[in-house]
């Protein structure tokens, strides 16, 4: 009897042609049912469907179980995993020497809201071209459960010990500082992250994404304002958050009443659909009194912020020659003659 | 004995002292003269003391000096605290309106200038510096032209009235003095020798760019302050990026971040900046980023003496940041090697891929120097190490930036090259990156991996040379000396030969490696050895004895914030020799 083998099927490809796998990192050492797992998904999923060259992507990280995480997505690409607080300034060294790597940064809450603090202000500050995403937890785990400068003031550990101070929003301080992207969601939003994740990609200066993420081990319980219970309860989207790339040409009818859209620079769109009335994602001190009036309420808003898709990044600024210097070739790294001729005339 | 001429000019901060020394140095540099000159002066913006010592001559002047031969006081303050440094044939310039002289000693001319006869002081808060300077170039044999076409130069973005002025105020001043004081016996020398006059700060940033670096940046910090100055003003032109940063520990990190994508990278600071950049260093160790950081010492511990020198930072470097690594670091001996030594440095950094650190000080960092031009070549050759900068097609897993080799370098590729994606971390690691303490720790691995790194020693001590013996070879004594100390000792050697006694030198410039074994072996044939450094527990000769159980005879140590003079050092040996005393610790003479 003659049988035809059927081939089997051609594995389902992005639009530049690398399947999903290509995407995928080591196995995870975190904590089973930790939220970070699911961010690394979602980042997984969103630099897949965005077609994104792995290659040209350079992973970033401090120390910390959040930033562990680069090791489990995205493999075929560089990864720098930094020391504690420090990948702020590690990133903008290595971005400013090489402008066209796409720089994803990956820190935790006491990364970046303790001891990285310093540097994540300046960071904002300079609209660097890279995505800074937090793991926010509340809480140090690697070092078994302290609290953390984003706990909620009464937040209660699992051995009893409340919480005495308030949280720093991370979020709040990034729109104040100059991010032209901000926003908070929750690592069992699916929906919500993967096309906050997906905007990002699209947007050309600093993206700051606080993304809460349950520590399942050490901050998941009953007075915890970190844990799944409580984001279910009191998780508030300020709008549903719907991405649109460049390259998908869909023409969306959309009820400019209740939908904010905005176009990003490379030509996607980011469309909002308003929960909160009057809600306006480009009035930064808009954005900022939501986040507060939000804290008196006890809930958490989610969702993108504040976005400016024009303002100049931090390389635009900066007037750099168009190659990257990291890759000048040796004869163009020494000032040339004219230049050298001017400087010794000058001590004479 | 050198033939030299030294002037002081001090004053209060805001008086305008530097002005007339940046005006002197391009007259003596124009006639073909050394210089050198050294700057003592405090942490305050307006008021204060500065004083200004430049000397100059036909032959090399490597330091301050003991003497001065003219005192230019622009206020009483100065008069009081210096007139007495002047001996039989000096003389003293000074606005006989607002400064009384006291008493000079025997053979020192005092001469006064009548500034509210000889110029309108409502319309020229400055005359007196421009008359003084006038003065004393009528004095010291200089054509009045010389100094015409420098005041031109110094004030070319002013108007033309303003230079007028300038001009003739300076030729008052010079007439006065032809007809009024007594000229020096000698007038100054010239020769056709041209040379290049900068400070140690600019030597080093433009030694930097020689080095082919591409990215610089620094937190404000004195006396390293001039790298920065230096290098921002330089930046467009010498396509350089530069970026002031929130504190230390963003500049080596940024650097690192820089040097990681594929360049050249470079920073500096003094002490308590580098106190913060501790941590980065081991960063840069363990994640075998070669970055090159500068430390230009002052006085501390802590904020320290912000304003003076020291060689205190030794220990620090040699134990900053935890952990075992390797690292290179080395001191420049004079402004001229604060250039040349940043190319060599970057080299064996790169070589090895590990921090080198520049152990520089306020002497030289701020004091400026008449330099060959020839000596600061910027072509010197530059070695990347094992760099891989080519992409080598599409394949991914194979490339393992920690490979484990006999020297200890693995090949380093710069990101973004498709085929050599990789894994940097400062945990530590196996040959792809990846963390080897996360489930369990791996001894194996963790054994290999450290053993690879300091395999690297070997190289590195290999790359850099042992010190050489300076000096008669049958000497009395041997004088042991790092860094910057090299041009003081050198001269305090000439005065004791003068007074019949033999002095040979060793001067330390790298300081890891040490070379210990061949130190000891120059050592062991010297009469007598004393080790001279400007701080209070002897650090290098602390680390000579750690390294090879080294003893040295004697110690010469000044910690006062002020450099050696050679005098401090020619009678601190005599009184060694003489028995009298194992350390020496010479008084400064003067209050700056």
């Amino acid at each position: 009897m003659a049988t035809t083998a059927t081939p089997p099927p051609a594995p389902k490809v992005n639009r530049i042609g690398l399947p999903v796998l290509d995407y995928r990192g080591g196995k995870t050492t975190l904590c089973a049912g930790c939220g970070h797992n699911a961010i690394s998904e979602r980042i997984i999923d969103s630099l897949y469907e965005m077609g994104i060259q792995p290659e040209r992507v350079m992973k970033l990280s401090g120390i910390g179980c959040s930033s562990k995480s680069p090791a489990y997505f995205l493999s075929r690409a560089h990864s720098f995993n930094s020391v504690h607080g420090r990948m702020p300034s590690v990133a903008t060294g290595a971005l400013l020497a090489n402008k066209t790597m796409m720089g994803l940064g990956v820190s935790g809450d006491g990364d970046t809201a303790s001891i990285g603090m310093g540097q994540f202000v300046h960071l904002m500050r300079r609209n660097l071209p890279m995505i800074y995403i937090i793991e926010d937890n509340g809480v140090y785990g690697l070092t078994k459960g302290q609290f953390s400068a984003t706990a909620d003031l009464g937040s209660k550990l699992k051995t009893g010990v409340i919480n005495d101070l308030p949280a720093i929003d991370t979020c709040a301080l990034a729109i104040q500082l100059g991010a032209t992207f901000v926003g908070r969601s929750f690592s069992g939003d699916k929906k919500q992250l993967s096309a906050m994740l997906k905007a990002a990609i699209a947007h050309k200066g600093t993206v700051m994404l606080d993304v809460i993420s349950p520590c399942v081990t050490f901050n998941d319980h009953e007075g915890s304002t970190k844990s799944y219970k409580y984001m279910q309860e009191h998780e508030e989207a300020i709008a549903e958050v719907g991405f649109v790339p460049h390259f998908e040409d869909i023409s969306v009818d959309y009820d400019a009443g209740s939908t904010f859209d905005v176009r990003m620079h490379d030509g996607s769109h980011l469309r909002l659909h308003k929960l909160h009335e009057n809600y306006n994602p480009t009035d930064r001190v808009q954005a900022v009194k939501a986040l507060m009036e939000a804290h008196e309420k006890g809930e958490v808003l989610t969702g993108v912020f504040y976005i400016d898709p024009e303002k100049p990044t931090f390389t635009e600024l900066l007037n750099m020659v168009d190659d990257p210097l990291a890759t000048l070739p040796q004869e163009r790294t020494r000032p040339s003659k004219q230049v050298l001729d001017e400087i010794m005339n000058r001590l004479k | 004995m050198r033939q030299s001429f030294a002037i002081g000019i001090g004053g209060a901060a805001g008086q305008g002292v530097a002005t007339p020394g940046d005006i002197f140095a391009k007259i003596f540099s124009r006639r073909g003269l050394h210089l050198n000159a050294y700057n003592a002066y405090q942490s305050i913006i307006r008021g204060g003391h500065t004083f200004l010592t430049i000397r100059t001559g036909p032959e090399k002047v490597t330091n301050m000096g003991d003497r001065i031969d003219l005192l230019i006081p622009l206020n009483q303050d100065t008069m009081d605290r210096h007139l007495s440094l002047l001996s039989a044939g000096g003389a003293c310039i000074y606005n006989a309106d607002t400064i009384k002289p006291g008493t000079p000693a025997e053979g020192v001319q005092l001469c006064p200038l009548p500034v509210s006869k000889l110029a309108d002081i409502s319309k020229n808060k400055v005359a007196q510096n421009t008359l003084a300077m006038g003065a004393a170039l009528s004095m010291m044999g200089v054509g009045f032209q010389a100094l015409e076409s420098v005041l031109a130069e110094q004030f070319r973005k002013k108007e033309q009235a303003v230079i007028d002025e300038n001009v003739n105020l300076a030729r008052t001043g010079y007439d006065y003095a032809t007809q009024n004081f007594q000229a020096f016996p000698h007038p100054l020398p010239m020769t056709d020798n041209r040379y290049a006059v900068l400070s140690g700060n600019a030597a080093l940033a433009m030694g930097g760019a020689a080095a082919g670096v591409k990215f610089y940046c620094a937190y404000p910090m004195s006396p390293s302050t001039g790298v920065l100055h230096w290098m921002a003003e330089h930046a467009r032109k010498a396509n350089i990026m530069v970026r002031q940063v929130e504190d230390e520990i963003g500049v080596i990190n940024m650097a690192i971040g820089a040097a990681h994508a594929g360049v050249r990278a470079m920073c500096a600071t003094s002490g308590g900046g580098f106190a913060l950049m501790s941590e980065g260093l081991g960063l840069s160790a363990m994640a075998e980023i070669p970055v090159v950081v500068i430390d230009c010492m002052r006085a501390g511990p802590s904020t320290g003496v912000p304003t003076k020198t020291e060689q205190g930072d030794l220990w620090q470097m040699l134990g900053a940041a935890f952990g075992d690594y390797p690292r290179v670091i080395a001191a420049p001996l004079d402004i001229g090697d604060c250039f040349t030594l940043i190319p060599e440095i970057f080299n064996i950094a790169e070589r090895f891929q590990c921090p080198g650190i520049v152990l520089c000080d306020l002497l030289l960092s701020e004091g400026r120097l008449s330099v060959e031009p020839q000596a600061l070549d910027f072509n010197p050759p530059i070695d990347r190490g094992e760099m891989i900068t080519s992409a080598n097609g599409n394949g991914h897993g194979e490339y393992k930036r920690y490979l484990i080799t006999e020297s200890g370098v693995s090949p380093r590729a710069v990101p973004g090259l498709p085929g050599y994606t990789h894994t940097v971390s400062s945990d530590e690691h196996a040959e792809d990156g990846v963390l080897i303490s996360d489930e369990y720790t791996n001894t194996v691995k963790r054994r290999a991996m450290m053993e690879k790194r300091m395999r690297k020693v070997q190289g590195i001590e290999a790359s850099a040379p042992p010190p050489e013996l300076q000096g008669p070879a049958d000497a009395d004594v041997t004088l042991i000396g790092w860094g910057s100390t090299q041009g003081v000792i050198e001269e305090a050697r000439e005065q004791l030969a003068e007074q019949g006694i033999k002095a040979n030198q060793l001067q330390i410039r790298w300081l890891v490696p040490l070379h210990g074994d061949a130190i000891v072996g120059i050592l062991k044939g010297s009469r007598r050895t004393i080790i001279v450094e400007n701080n209070f527990s002897g650090q290098f000769a602390r680390y000579l004895r750690s390294e090879t159980s080294f003893l040295a005879d004697g110690h010469i140590r000044k910690y006062d914030g002020e450099p050696f003079m050679p005098h401090h050092i020619a009678e601190a040996v005599k009184e060694q020799l003489a028995g009298e005393t194992t350390l020496s610790i010479p008084a400064h003479e003067v209050m700056v």
